[in-house]
């Protein structure tokens, strides 16, 4: 153990550089980390009773523990025990595999004592993956984790039959990340469903996993996945390292996850990215990211995240170029509209006039005459009042749903206009940066592109243009500053890496994407040379001699 | 140490938020000046008169009404030794704060023009921050610049763009008046030996009817705006006004046409065919011969036939060629009435000192202090003019030949 602290710190002196922030911190005493603190180990009993007793007792005699008790042997003198939670496992593998070939078995003059776990694993149990377990807390894990235990009375062992089962929800189209074209399913709240969806599209045994809990309560499988030789070993080894040392409570979603090993907390920007389509998991495996699947949950994490990625769409790779160009760069137009476009009407009408052609400064003019608040007032208001809305709107059950959409149009859009409250021409920046925080694709980056409009507006209320500025340089230098898992944020545009700048703000044809992000791969080489399609020379027209006589018509 | 990082942060800040929003300025605070008339007192002083617009009688869709029931601009009046003064003394007569920024025409008194001149009061508009160079100057022909300022216009809500529209459409439709900015004036005055022209424009009508709302409630208004003739400023005074042909010359030469009509003689019928110019070139050339400046004006223009009231068989390529011919004689003659006027006024409104001092520049240094008074009455002009009819319209024969044959 003490070896393997030594090795992590050598890695993270070796590359000082790379994970700037990182600090090599004093290390907790590796023991205690994803283990229950407070018991030394407990090896299991020679009695059956005992052990049942032990069981009954740990679990609280929770009603959902079922103990089945079973005699075998010719004179039914083995003392067996079968234990599983109810609702968990899978009641049809237990019963054909488990209960009928131990009731029925074949061995009844052979077995006893002293063989019975040998016999029930290798000969009895027609069951896929079955381990022999001494301790209680592997075999508290196996139970949680909806495997079925079988105890023999006078044997300090017992089996761990694999009957992970019981109700999941099945594969369904995506709800949060939604294509034209592509692949429709959606990752699934089961853990071993989603690492299968990604399987199932990138065949190649590169592909590893590695499997731990995270929770000291809730025990919560989390899945490493990335694609050896294309990820970035030192990348893979600082997550892995991050993973192993969160210490808490619970994981309920991937989000606890996301929070507790990200480079930047004070940040609005997110720094990993999270999906829940498979083809987007396998898109970023493919460029050299590693993947962080979390039971329980469809959001898959994946790291390390860069500012542009927020604005790319599945469908941007499987459009042709030219329209997936024209609609990203759509998409950073609404980014930064969804931005600063309330900032600019409060920047326009208190502080720059003369910006205006006078028709148009005449006809806003008009509309503020009868409104009592400030520009910045105003504006202030109706984002919030909006913010409300989207708020409510989202929380509320699908059948009072409309009724916002309603009452809020009725607000907002006429209400307050004929009250006087607001300009219509408010109503119009309002709307107009909602439909374009809707339309940014990531919805973290809209959410926090959200906030940061608050800002600007202050910003613009006070100093003008000159603020809007003020507050866009600051944000960029704060993006420039960010980093995910030791990639800057902002890259390939800082540091400029003019082979990488094909895939951004732009996206070129597949045939000129010939290298992987090349700050976040190890392996570059995404395809081969000449990838420019040929089709057969032509033909030019086709030329039929006709015969004289011929005629020329259909 | 981090203590007082985040004091200095705190103080930083601080700073920030204590300058508050010190150019702020509420929309509703605001007062657009779309116009501005400056006139002369009896006692010599400025007077301006400020045309403000009302924002809600002009863009007011919003209540339902219309906004008919009150003018869509207010004015406010006020003297002073100058302008800035007159400005200042303003605001006591409005509740709000006089916004610049959008005025975009400025009007002279006749009188102030011909008397003080323009020179005095540029300054003024030219330094401060709010007010634009590209506004446009015009001249109050006939009346004083806060009859102008003050009338109601249909059509254009706001007069001050009726003013500018006007301009900028009859300039390029029939080229008689310029549109000049202040920028423009500013510089043609500045500049050696040239005079400036400037746009001028009369209140046609009774001027206390013109600042009634009645005035719009006819489909012939009483009283109403009209572009009139091109002033000629020499050394910032207004000299001379030039109308019709004269005008039109001037117009050419600066090269600020764009079509216009032009109608000749044919068959003994005055003005019986009308060519419309679509567009026209001219460039001005100087040569200096023993000390002696020589100007050459060359004129290329290029139009349709729109309207012919004798038969004339166009298909014929000598007619046309004799169309052109006469067309040249008919445009030199304008350029020919328009540069002699000039040199009546000894006034170089066409530029020509420009284009001597282009080509000569050493040579111009002689002559530069009596260019306007002693060698630009004298100059030799060169006029030469090309002239060609493109197209003929949707017709070519026209149907006054057939009713010509069948009366035969």
């Amino acid at each position: 153990m003490v070896k393997v602290i030594k090795t992590e710190r050598r890695v993270l002196k070796s590359m000082p550089s790379f994970f700037k922030d990182r600090k090599p911190k004093k290390k907790r005493p590796q023991g205690d980390e994803n283990q229950t603190t407070d018991h030394q180990i407990e090896r299991i009993q020679v009695s059956l009773s005992g052990n049942l007793n032990m069981i009954e007792q740990k679990t609280g005699n929770s009603s959902d523990v079922v103990i089945r008790e079973i005699k075998m042997g010719g004179d039914s003198d083995i003392k067996t025990a079968i234990v599983y939670v109810e609702g968990i496992v899978d009641n049809q593998s237990i019963q054909e595999y488990l209960l009928q070939s131990m009731m029925k078995d074949d061995h009844k003059e052979v077995i006893n004592q002293q063989n019975a776990i040998d016999l029930l694993s290798k000969d009895i149990m027609t069951i896929g993956n079955i381990s022999p377990i001494t301790n209680f807390d592997d075999l508290f894990a196996s139970l949680m984790a909806g495997d079925t235990l079988i105890l023999v009375d006078g044997v300090d062992q017992a089996l761990s039959a694999s009957t992970k089962g019981g109700e999941k929800r099945s594969i369904a189209e995506s709800t949060t990340q939604m294509v034209v074209r592509g692949p429709k399913g959606a990752f699934t709240e089961s853990l071993g469903t989603n690492t299968a969806m990604v399987r199932r599209i990138i065949k190649t045994p590169d592909l590893w996993m590695e499997s731990l809990k995270v929770g000291r309560v809730t025990k919560t499988d989390v899945t490493l996945m990335y694609i050896h030789g294309i990820a970035n070993d030192k990348v893979v080894k600082e997550i892995r390292q991050r993973l192993h040392r969160i210490d808490i409570d619970s994981i309920l979603e991937s989000g606890y996850i996301e929070q507790l090993i990200e480079d930047q907390t004070l940040t609005p920007f997110p720094t990993m990215y999270n999906t829940e389509r498979p083809d987007v998991v396998a898109g970023n495996l493919l460029e050299g990211r590693i993947a962080i699947f979390v039971d329980g949950t469809p959001f898959v994490l994946i790291a390390p995240a860069i500012f542009m990625q927020f604005f790319q769409s599945a469908e941007d790779y499987y459009a042709r170029f030219d329209i997936a160009t024209s609609i990203r760069l759509l998409r950073i137009f609404m980014f930064m509209i969804s931005l600063i476009a309330p900032a600019t009407y409060v920047a326009v009408t208190t502080f720059h006039q003369e910006m205006v052609p006078t028709m148009l400064i005449v006809a806003i003019a008009a509309q503020r005459e009868s409104v009592p608040f400030p520009a910045f007032v105003e504006a202030v208001l109706m984002e919030i009042t909006f913010e409300i809305l989207r708020e409510a709107g989202i929380r509320l059950p699908k059948a009072i749903g409309s009724a916002v959409s309603i009452v809020g149009a009725l607000v907002i859009g006429q209400a307050a206009v004929q009250a006087s409250i607001v300009s219509p021409a408010m109503v119009i920046i309002v709307s107009i940066t909602a439909i374009a925080s809707f339309a940014t694709p990531s919805f973290d980056m809209a959410i926090s592109a959200r906030l940061i409009r608050f800002l600007f507006m202050i910003g613009a209320a006070t100093f003008g243009f000159y603020g809007i500025i003020l507050c866009l340089l600051m944000m960029v230098v704060h993006l420039c500053s960010l980093r995910s898992f030791g990639v800057p944020y902002m890259a390939p545009f800082a540091p400029f890496i003019p082979v990488n700048n094909g895939d951004t703000v732009v996206r070129l044809p597949w045939w000129t994407l010939r290298q992987r992000p090349r700050l976040i791969t190890a392996n570059t080489v995404r395809e081969g040379t000449n990838q420019y399609p040929h089709p057969p020379a032509s033909r030019g027209m086709v030329n039929r001699d006709f015969e004289e006589g011929d005629n020329n018509e259909a | 140490m981090k203590r007082k990082g985040v004091f200095l942060l705190l103080m930083m800040t601080m700073t920030l938020l204590l300058t508050s929003c010190w150019s702020k300025k509420e929309l509703t605070d605001l007062a657009i000046v779309s116009a501005m008339g400056i006139d002369e007192t009896k006692d010599g002083r400025f007077h301006i008169t400020l045309q403000i617009i009302n924002p809600g009688n002009v863009a007011g869709g919003m209540q339902g009404g219309g906004g008919s029931q009150s003018p869509p601009i207010t004015i406010y009046s006020a003297s002073g030794d100058n302008i800035v003064e007159a400005s200042r003394r303003a605001s006591g007569r409005i509740s709000r704060r006089l916004y610049y920024a959008h005025t975009n025409l400025v009007v002279v008194g006749e009188r102030l023009a011909r008397k003080e001149g323009l020179n005095t009061l540029i300054d003024g508009l030219d330094r401060d921050p709010e007010f634009r160079n590209t506004s446009t100057l015009v001249i109050a022909k006939n009346s004083t610049a806060a009859d102008l300022v003050k009338t109601l216009t249909p059509v254009d809500k706001i007069p001050a763009n009726k003013v500018l529209k006007t301009l900028e459409f009859t300039e390029r439709k029939w080229g008689e008046n310029v549109k000049t900015s202040l920028q423009e004036v500013m510089k043609s005055i500045e500049s050696p030996g040239r005079g400036a022209v400037v746009s001028g424009f009369r209140l046609v009508g009774n001027p206390q009817q013109a600042q009634k709302l009645d005035n719009l409630q006819e489909s012939a208004p009483a009283a109403t705006l009209r572009a009139s003739g091109i002033a000629v400023l020499k050394k910032g005074k207004l000299v001379d006004w030039l109308y019709g042909k004269p005008a039109r010359g001037t117009v050419w030469i600066l090269d600020k046409i764009q079509g216009t009509d032009i109608n000749i003689d044919w068959a003994g019928k005055k003005e019986a065919i009308a060519y419309q110019t679509v567009r026209q070139k001219t460039s001005v050339s100087a040569q200096v011969k023993n000390g002696k400046p020589h100007i050459s004006v060359h004129t290329r223009a290029e139009g349709d036939i729109g309207d012919m009231e004798v038969p004339v068989d166009i298909t014929d390529p000598k007619v046309i060629t004799k169309i052109e011919q006469s067309l040249r004689k008919e445009i030199k003659k304008e350029l020919r009435v328009a540069i002699e006027r000039a040199q009546k006024n000894k006034t170089d409104i066409l530029g020509f000192g420009e284009v001597v001092h282009r080509t000569r520049p050493n040579q111009f240094k002689k002559l530069k202090t009596e260019w306007n008074d002693v060698y630009f009455p004298k100059l030799d002009v060169d006029i030469t003019v090309e002239a060609y009819v493109r197209r003929a319209g949707l017709r070519n024969k026209s149907f006054l030949s057939g009713v010509k044959e069948n009366q035969k």
